[in-house]
C-alpha cells in the first residue's frame, strides 16, 4: 500500500451570491466539516453603486436625496443622518417640531424595519406563519408612512434645515389608532417567540455570541444589545428630538438568536411609547429655517441610530455647495465581522437563521454599479444605452 | 463621565504620540499621528478601553495644480473611535508615491472590512492585512484603478 501524503482537505459550500437568506445579493463561503461549519468568509459589493463618489458631484439638497436611496428600508435614518451633519456644518438648528417629526418617522420606520425581519427571519426558521402575520400587520405602518408623507419607501420627509410635511391633529389620531393594533399584535409576538416550541428549538442556544466577542467584533444596534452591550446612539449621544424626548435602552445578556428576537420586539414596543409621547408633547415652532446654500468649509462627524444599530456619516465641506467628500459607514458592514466569527461550530443548516439574525442589510453596505458589456470593454453606460439594450433584450 | 473627561483622557493618552491635536467640534478631538505611530496610538486606546473603532474614513488630497510643481498628492486615513457622543480621530497620512500604512487588524479584529474598504477604494496599502480579497469591487476590475480619488472620474466611453 503506497502511503499518500496527508493533505488538510476543506469542502466549501457556497451561498449565494442569489438570495444568501434575505431576498438580496451577497457571497458567503462557509467551509465544513460534515455538518458543522468551521470557517467562514464574506464577499460584497453586488449592488454597490457607488453614491460616496456620486454626492461629491451633487449640491447638499441632491446629496441628500442621494443618501436616502443607500437603503430601500431605512432611508429616513440616511437622510436625517445627512441633514443634521449639513445644519452642524452651516450652524443651523432645525426648529423643534422639525425634529420631533423626524424622530416620529424614524420610529415609525423602525417599527417597520423590525416588523420586516421578524417576517423575514421566521420564513428562514420554517415558520411560515408567522411571516404571513407580521408582514400583514406591517401594512399598519406602511399606511400610517404613507398618510404622513405620501410614500411607502423613500419618505422624503427631510430638508436641510427642517422637514416638509406636519402631523396635523387629525392624523395624530390616526397614528395612535395604529399604535393601539400595533402594542396588541407585538405582545403576542413577544408570547409566540418565547413559548413556541419549535420556533424555540431553532433560535435557542443557537448563535450564541457574548457580551466580549460582540464587543471585540464591532457588532452594533440590536445585535449587540441582545449581548448585553450598552450601545444605542438614542441614549449616549442623543440626535434630533432625542434629546427632548428620551428613549429607554432595551437589552438581553442571553446572546442569542432568541435574544435579537426580543430585543427587537421589546424594541418596537419601545418606539410605540416614544410616538404616542411625542404627539401628546408636540413643541409648537415652524417646521423650517433657512439654510445656506455654500456651506461653510469643515468636516464633521454624524451618527444616529438606525434600526440595523449605528449608522455613521463623516463630511467633509469645502465652502462650496458641493460636499468634498461624504463617508457612510453602515450598521451592517460591521455586523458583518461578528457573523463571520460565530459562525464556526455551527451546523450548516443554521447558517440562513444566522445570517438572517443580525438583519442584514446589503444595499446598504454597498454603494457603485458597473456594466460591462464584455471582459475586455469595461465601461459606464448611459442612460440611453441601457435604454436601447433593455428595448432589444425583451424584442 | 462627562464629554470633557472623556476627551480630556483620550487626549492625555495620547499625547506622546500626537504630531499635533485639535478640538474641531466640542465632542471630537483629532489626533494626527505618523504612520509608525499608528499601532502603538491604537494600542494606547484598546489597552484603556477608550471606545471602540466606528469606521475608518479615507480623503484624497490631490497636490494643488500649480505650474511646474511636481504632483504629489496625499492619502489621508482617518480612524474614528467613539466613546458614548466623544469622538477621537487618529488621522495618518501618506504620500501618493508610498501609500503604505501598518495594519491594525490584531489589535481591532473588525478593521478588516475597512482596511479592505481603503485598499480597493483609495489605494492605500495596509501593510500586514489579513485578507486582501476584493469585498466591494467586481472581479476584473482594473488595477490601479481607485474610484474614490478624486481624479477618477469614471471610464471613458470606448
Amino acid at each position: 500500500m503506497s502511503e499518500t501524503p496527508e493533505t488538510p482537505q476543506k469542502f466549501v459550500v457556497p451561498i449565494g451570491p442569489q438570495h444568501p437568506a434575505l431576498k438580496e445579493p451577497g457571497h458567503f463561503e462557509f467551509s465544513v466539516d460534515g455538518e458543522i461549519v468551521t470557517g467562514a468568509s464574506v464577499r460584497l459589493g453586488y449592488v454597490h453603486r457607488g453614491i460616496e463618489k456620486g454626492a461629491e458631484n451633487r449640491n447638499y439638497a441632491q446629496a441628500m436625496y442621494l443618501m436616502e436611496r443607500v437603503c430601500g428600508i431605512c432611508s429616513h435614518v440616511h437622510a436625517t443622518a445627512f441633514a443634521l451633519g449639513t445644519e452642524k456644518l452651516a450652524g443651523v438648528t432645525a426648529p423643534a417640531r422639525a425634529q420631533a417629526i423626524r424622530t416620529i418617522v424614524a420610529e415609525l420606520e423602525r417599527l417597520h424595519s423590525h416588523m420586516l425581519w421578524l417576517g423575514v427571519a421566521a420564513h428562514e426558521g420554517g415558520f411560515d406563519t408567522l411571516f404571513m402575520y407580521s408582514w400583514r400587520d406591517r401594512e399598519t405602518v406602511m399606511d400610517l408612512l404613507e398618510a404622513i408623507t405620501g410614500n411607502r419607501v423613500n419618505y422624503s420627509v427631510n430638508l436641510l434645515g427642517g422637514v416638509k410635511v406636519d402631523i396635523t391633529p387629525e392624523l395624530a389620531d390616526q397614528i395612535r389608532k395604529g399604535l393601539d393594533f400595533l402594542e396588541e399584535r407585538n405582545q403576542h409576538y413577544l408570547k409566540v417567540v418565547t413559548t413556541d416550541e419549535t420556533f424555540l428549538g431553532r433560535t435557542q442556544g443557537v448563535g450564541t455570541m457574548t457580551k466580549e466577542q460582540a464587543f471585540l467584533t464591532g457588532a452594533v444596534g440590536p445585535t449587540a444589545r441582545a449581548s448585553g452591550v450598552e450601545i444605542d446612539i438614542r441614549v449616549h449621544a442623543p440626535y434630533a428630538g432625542y434629546p427632548d424626548f428620551p428613549v429607554n435602552l432595551v437589552i438581553d445578556t442571553a446572546g442569542d438568536l432568541l435574544a435579537r428576537f426580543v430585543v427587537r420586539i421589546k424594541e418596537m414596543q419601545e418606539s410605540c411609547r416614544l410616538i404616542r409621547h411625542i404627539l401628546d408633547h408636540m413643541p409648537e415652532t415652524e417646521l423650517t429655517v433657512r439654510m445656506p446654500r455654500r456651506i461653510p468649509a469643515g468636516e464633521t462627524i454624524s451618527r444616529v441610530e438606525a434600526p440595523r444599530g449605528e449608522l455613521f456619516y463623516f463630511i467633509k465641506s469645502n465652502g462650496t455647495d458641493q460636499p468634498e467628500r461624504v463617508k457612510v459607514r453602515t450598521p451592517t458592514l460591521c455586523n458583518w465581522g461578528s457573523v463571520i466569527n460565530f459562525a464556526p461550530g455551527h451546523k450548516l443548516a443554521d447558517m440562513p437563521m444566522i445570517l438572517a439574525g443580525i438583519d442584514p442589510c446589503f444595499s446598504c453596505n454597498d454603494r457603485l454599479i458597473s456594466i460591462r458589456r464584455n471582459e475586455q470593454d469595461p465601461q459606464l453606460w448611459s442612460w440611453e444605452d441601457l435604454r436601447q439594450y433593455g428595448v432589444q433584450y425583451y424584442k | 463621565m462627562d464629554l470633557d473627561t472623556v476627551l480630556q483622557t483620550s487626549e492625555t493618552l495620547l499625547q506622546p504620540l500626537a504630531e499635533s491635536m485639535n478640538r474641531p467640534e466640542p465632542n471630537r478631538l483629532d489626533v494626527v499621528v505618523i504612520p509608525e505611530n499608528l499601532v502603538e496610538a491604537v494600542k494606547i486606546l484598546v489597552d484603556n478601553h477608550w471606545g471602540y473603532l466606528a469606521t475608518i474614513s479615507g480623503l484624497d488630497h490631490p497636490a494643488a495644480v500649480e505650474e511646474g510643481a511636481e504632483p504629489d498628492g496625499t492619502l489621508e486615513a482617518i480612524y474614528h473611535f467613539c466613546e458614548g457622543p466623544a469622538v477621537t480621530s487618529l488621522r495618518v497620512s501618506v504620500p501618493y508615491a508610498n501609500p503604505v500604512i501598518p495594519t491594525i487588524c490584531e489589535l481591532v479584529p473588525v478593521a478588516t472590512l475597512f482596511e479592505r474598504e481603503l485598499m480597493e477604494l483609495f489605494g492605500i496599502v495596509c501593510e500586514g492585512t489579513p485578507t486582501t480579497d476584493h469585498l466591494i469591487l467586481p472581479e476584473g476590475w482594473p488595477e490601479g484603478v481607485y474610484p474614490l480619488r478624486k481624479s477618477f472620474t469614471g471610464f471613458s466611453q470606448s
